[in-house]
């Protein structure tokens, strides 16, 4: 039976299919990147041997020692927005199939010790390090001087700088300062409530939003280009000392580029300041990026969140058998958990597509939320479910099918009930942040039984 | 079938709540077209179960011109034959993207319930909360429930709970070209109303080719035969009542069309508001929306004022009957008290005309609109009718529209299914299916 | 150049929706297309067309045109707080903003198929 045909533009990210937006578009060689990395990541799920630079792994530089499967932690904790889920579109579409997602509970049990690298991307810092609390920023600490590596954007990079902020205090990690801080508020010419934040007495402002271009500093392992685009949405300039490496700075502005300041403070707070920097600790690394490599838009800022996965991994880790707890579903009762997946998903996708261009929106922590955001979360699994489907087996942690449905069943109720309320014009904040949370949680339980399916059907 | 198509046939057991789905081959396709053609095929397959089947045509949801069609195939209570009825606006567009192109509704279900299908999976929802409600409560319980306002929903009130041979399927809240008592199968069915959402997506074989050849015909129906026409009232008066502008105008608010369709086949009016008012109006059931022509100008032939006459067609909708046979039986008994019809409409009963044209819904008016199609004599307007509505019914075009644009030619039908499957339909098999689907 | 809309004019079909929607996707469908004809007060008979633009949205309702800037704080209400424009800073998120069918030999392709000409395309700031 021939498989279900659904927009191919669920995502504005996948954009690689079209030459004809005028938007910019990934050209082949970038293009090529995926494959390249997607070759790597099965030939070493298929027990192939590789090394740095050689055959497949040309993508990557020259070093004398085999490439293994990273296992990647990916934070979808408390605090994160939606941004995480272009790493999942990064690591989905260069095949890195090994990924655990992980709440603050999660990391404050532990679970970072069975990880070769974890990375973090947008959202509240504050909330985000409230979340994880002393107890996780002691986990995180631990895995990376244990040799971890930790890659982050934006919010993610905001986290290990110092700070004496409370909450941001327990994460003083490298002795990294914020460029973007200014003791006034600066005058904002749009996006209000993006453009500043509080922190502490000052304020962390936000010069410009979309693209904006940067310039490598051809240090190792992020050689072979020269200038390159990333989105930047609220991620910090920097300013370093000599512990920690300067990768690329930000080199200038795009017609892509808005403003939310005015220009000359917008060049004065990013031009020349460090946009991604690499810093050792113990034996791991952190990778810190102010704008968001991980963006499905931009190839070769992925290109360089890959390169720095496989390069900076942590050396040594012992693989990890199938838990006891984890079950596999075939046949029969694997279709009746996708069809029950999809059934859920549909619904409240037909609702959140209706709420698009609702003029209202929420505030949840620091950060402003909109209906179009919850479309982001339910089309990241929508367009999983059809490979999902094709699957012969899934694997799942006992019980997860059934938590998984049920929080898909809540996610739509609680949508319906927003739709009502919105139609009613009553208050919606107190069932919106419901609403992300669960959408959170759903689009996490759902992307690790996917991601482990894969594993299961090598 | 790969292509203009979402490759399932949809069958639903009503009575052991059973939902199997079967693929569309490309032979049928190759054998029966699509649209009347698979509907009938599949009404024969399934006949022992009573079934009514849903449908639309290869072309319905493109951007073929006038591409709305969707149709319901089943036994009319009114003939005990099998007939078909056409459902436009935006619902033939929206089953078409539901990811099901045909749907198979056997069986009784023990209480009442709801089809509910959406983006290739099919609910049998709980309807007894609705049950008894009228066709516009029923709409707006069905979207309110589900959180969507773009719910297309076929669906019956009182007139198809209570068996009566004039019940018609609406759509959402308006009339539809069930002339045949659907809407009575609907109620013994306990089958309260389908709802469609679906946001899937047609593959085309030849894409540029098929999108090119859509513009040229746009272009060729732009300067058309209808240009500077539009809305129900101008086809009133193409169909002789030179005044119909006139008498409707007070009350028209706006015309509007079925999906890609190019002629505003409908007219908005506003009852019990300002019909000039532009703004969003406070009043939540301003007026209605009139689709069926033949109705309109069976009541204004009947001697009603514009505004009663849109009084009975709203009542109609609510109450979910055939206005066309309600116009008919005022008619009759002379009766013009708009409360007094609404009231007698739990007992009215025939006997009302059975339409003329063998299987296709009389709401298509049975004559050329503002071309003449070559077709002079109107002895002759029946054959070239049930022809034309045949084509319109295989291939999921607007069955109003086919009768004002003769750019829309069977030739023309017969390249664009070829371009947009990849199969090759020839003009003797489609002599074949229209003989089929007519006898 | 963008495009311009006469909300009386249209009837509501949603050729230039699926139009578009070819354009984004290669393909017949309506989730990726950045003009909508809104039609979500069916008994009312409201309905209008919203086009997703680079920096703003085109909002063509039956009693005018309102181009709002994506973003762009608003004057302050009467009640003193100031809002974003729509409320909402990233209006239909997932859809690609009109590029008035860049690379399409056809021009913009709502433009050319609505069946009213409704649609048209017009010099900024017309």
């Amino acid at each position: 039976m021939c498989a279900a045909k659904w927009s191919k533009r669920g995502f504005r990210g996948d954009r690689e299919h079209s030459s004809r937006t005028g938007i910019a578009r990934p050209n082949n060689v970038e293009t090529n990147f995926y494959h390249a990395y997607a070759s790597i990541n099965q030939k070493l799920a298929q027990g192939g041997k590789i090394r740095y630079g050689e055959d497949e792994a040309s993508v990557l530089p020259r070093a004398p020692r085999p490439l293994r499967i990273p296992r990647i932690g990916l934070y979808t904790g408390s605090g994160t927005s939606h941004s995480w889920l272009w790493f999942v579109e990064l690591f989905d579409r260069m095949l890195f199939h090994d990924i655990v997602f992980l709440n603050e509970d999660m990391v404050k049990d532990g679970a970072l010790k069975n990880l070769d690298v974890f990375a973090m991307s947008g959202g509240d810092t504050i909330r985000i390090a409230e979340g994880l609390d002393t107890k996780g920023a002691a986990e995180l600490e631990a895995f990376i001087r244990k040799g971890g590596l930790y890659v982050a954007s934006c919010a993610g990079a905001y986290l290990p700088l110092k700070s004496s902020k409370q909450y941001l205090d327990r994460f003083n990690f490298v002795d990294i300062k914020i460029a973007n801080l200014s003791k006034t508020r600066p005058e904002i010419k749009r996006l209000a409530s993006k453009a500043t934040t509080a922190y502490g007495c000052d304020y962390v402002y936000h010069a410009v939003r979309e693209d904006v271009l940067l310039r490598l500093t051809g240090r190792s392992p992020f050689t072979g280009v020269s200038t390159f685009l990333a989105p930047l949405y609220g991620g910090p300039s920097m300013i370093t000392d000599n512990t920690s490496e300067v990768l690329a700075y930000y080199a200038g502005f795009t017609d892509k580029t808005q403003f939310l300041v005015n220009e000359s403070l917008a060049q004065k707070t990013l031009i020349g300041r460090v946009a991604a920097a690499k810093t050792g600790m113990g034996d791991g690394n952190l990778y810190l990026f102010g704008p968001h490599f991980e963006h499905p838009h931009f190839p070769m800022a992925n290109h360089l969140v890959a390169t720095a996965i496989f390069w900076d991994m942590k050396k040594d880790r012992e693989n990890r058998e199938i838990s006891e707890d984890e079950i596999i579903l075939e046949g029969a009762a694997k279709d009746k958990l996708v069809r029950d997946i999809k059934r859920e998903i549909s619904n409240a996708r037909i609702v959140s597509v209706g709420l698009e261009a609702v003029p209202i929106q929420w505030s949840i922590g620091c950060k402003i939320y909109e209906p179009e955001k919850i479309r982001v979360f339910l089309e990241a699994i929508w367009k999983r479910i059809d490979n999902l489907e094709r699957l012969r087996r899934i694997r799942l942690q006992n019980k997860a099918d059934e938590q998984l449905v049920d929080c898909a069943c809540k996610v739509k109720r609680i949508l319906r009930e927003l739709k009502a309320r919105i139609d009613d014009c009553l208050e919606t904040q107190d069932i919106a942040s419901d609403l992300f949370d669960s959408l959170r949680r759903l689009t996490m339980g759902f992307l690790q039984i996917y991601f482990n399916s894969f594993r299961c059907n090598i | 079938m790969d292509y203009l198509s979402s490759n399932k046939i949809l069958i639903v057991d009503l009575e052991t709540g059973q939902i199997s789905e079967d693929d569309l081959d490309d032979e049928l396709v190759g054998r029966k077209i699509g649209g009347v053609g698979i509907t009938s095929s599949l009404y024969q397959t399934h006949k022992d179960k009573e079934p009514i089947v849903l449908g639309t045509g290869l072309l319905t949801g493109t951007m073929f011109p006038a591409s709305a069609l969707g149709v319901v195939s089943a036994k009319s209570p009114r003939t005990g034959n099998l007939a078909h009825a056409p459902f436009t606006l935006k619902a033939g567009m929206e089953l078409k993207y539901t990811g099901f192109d045909y749907v198979v509704i056997l069986g009784r279900s023990p209480k009442p319930v709801f089809l509910w299908l959406h983006d290739g999976v099919a609910d049998i929802q709980d309807a007894s909360d609705l049950w008894g409600a009228d066709v516009w409560a029923t709409t707006d319980s069905i979207r309110r429930a589900m959180g969507d306002d773009l719910i297309q929903t076929l669906a019956i009130g009182p007139a198809g709970e209570s068996g009566s041979d004039l019940a018609q399927v609406c759509i959402n809240y308006w009339a539809s070209g069930d002339c045949w008592g659907f809407g009575k199968l609907f109620g013994e069915k306990n089958l309260k109303a389908v709802a469609l959402r679906g946001m899937g997506l047609l593959e085309i074989s030849e894409p540029e080719d098929f999108v090119d050849q859509c513009f040229d015909v746009f272009d060729k129906i732009k300067g058309g035969a209808f240009a500077g026409r539009r809305g129900i009232e101008d086809i009133l008066s193409e169909m002789g009542e030179k005044d119909a502008s006139e008498w409707l105008a007070p009350f028209i608010h706006r015309h509007s069309a079925c999906y890609n369709t190019p002629y505003s086949t409908n007219t908005f009016v506003y009852l019990n508001e300002d019909s000039k008012t532009l703004t969003e109006p406070v009043e939540p059931e301003p007026g209605f929306l009139i689709n069926d022509p033949c109705a309109l100008l069976a009541f204004k032939r009947a001697g009603f004022s514009a505004q009663n006459a849109c009084r009975v067609l709203k009542a109609c909708s609510k109450y979910g009957i055939d206005p066309a046979a309600v116009a008919e039986l005022c008619e009759k008994s002379g009766q013009k008290d708009t409360e007094k019809i609404e009231q007698s409409f739990s007992d009215l009963k025939g006997p009302v005309a059975i339409p003329d044209g063998g299987k296709f819904s009389s709401w298509s008016p049975a004559q050329p609109l503002f071309s003449d199609f070559g077709v002079s004599d109107r002895s002759a307007y029946l054959a070239w009718w049930t022809r034309r509505q045949a084509v319109a019914y295989l291939f999921g075009i607007h069955p109003i529209f086919v009768n004002m644009s003769p750019e829309l030619s069977e030739e023309l039908m017969i390249e664009m299914f070829n371009k947009g499957t990849g199969l090759e339909l020839s003009q003797e098999s489609l002599d074949t299916v229209i003989d089929d689907v007519c006898s | 150049m963008r495009i311009d809309v006469d909300a009386l004019k249209c009837i509501g079909c949603m050729a230039c929706e699926m139009a578009c929607g070819y354009h984004r996707d290669d393909a017949f469908a309506l989730l990726s297309s950045c003009i909508v004809v809104y039609r979500a007060r069916e008994k009312k008979d409201y309905f209008g067309v919203v086009i997703k633009e680079e920096e703003s949205l085109t909002i063509a309702r039956p009693e005018g045109l309102e181009i709002k800037r994506i973003g762009v704080a608003e004057e302050p209400d009467p009640a003193g707080q100031k809002k974003e424009a729509d409320a909402s800073a990233k209006p239909m998120l997932l859809r690609e903003p009109c590029d008035l069918c860049n690379g399409m030999k056809y021009g913009p392709m709502c433009v050319k198929i609505c069946p009213v000409d409704a649609i048209s395309l017009v010099e900024e700031g017309e």
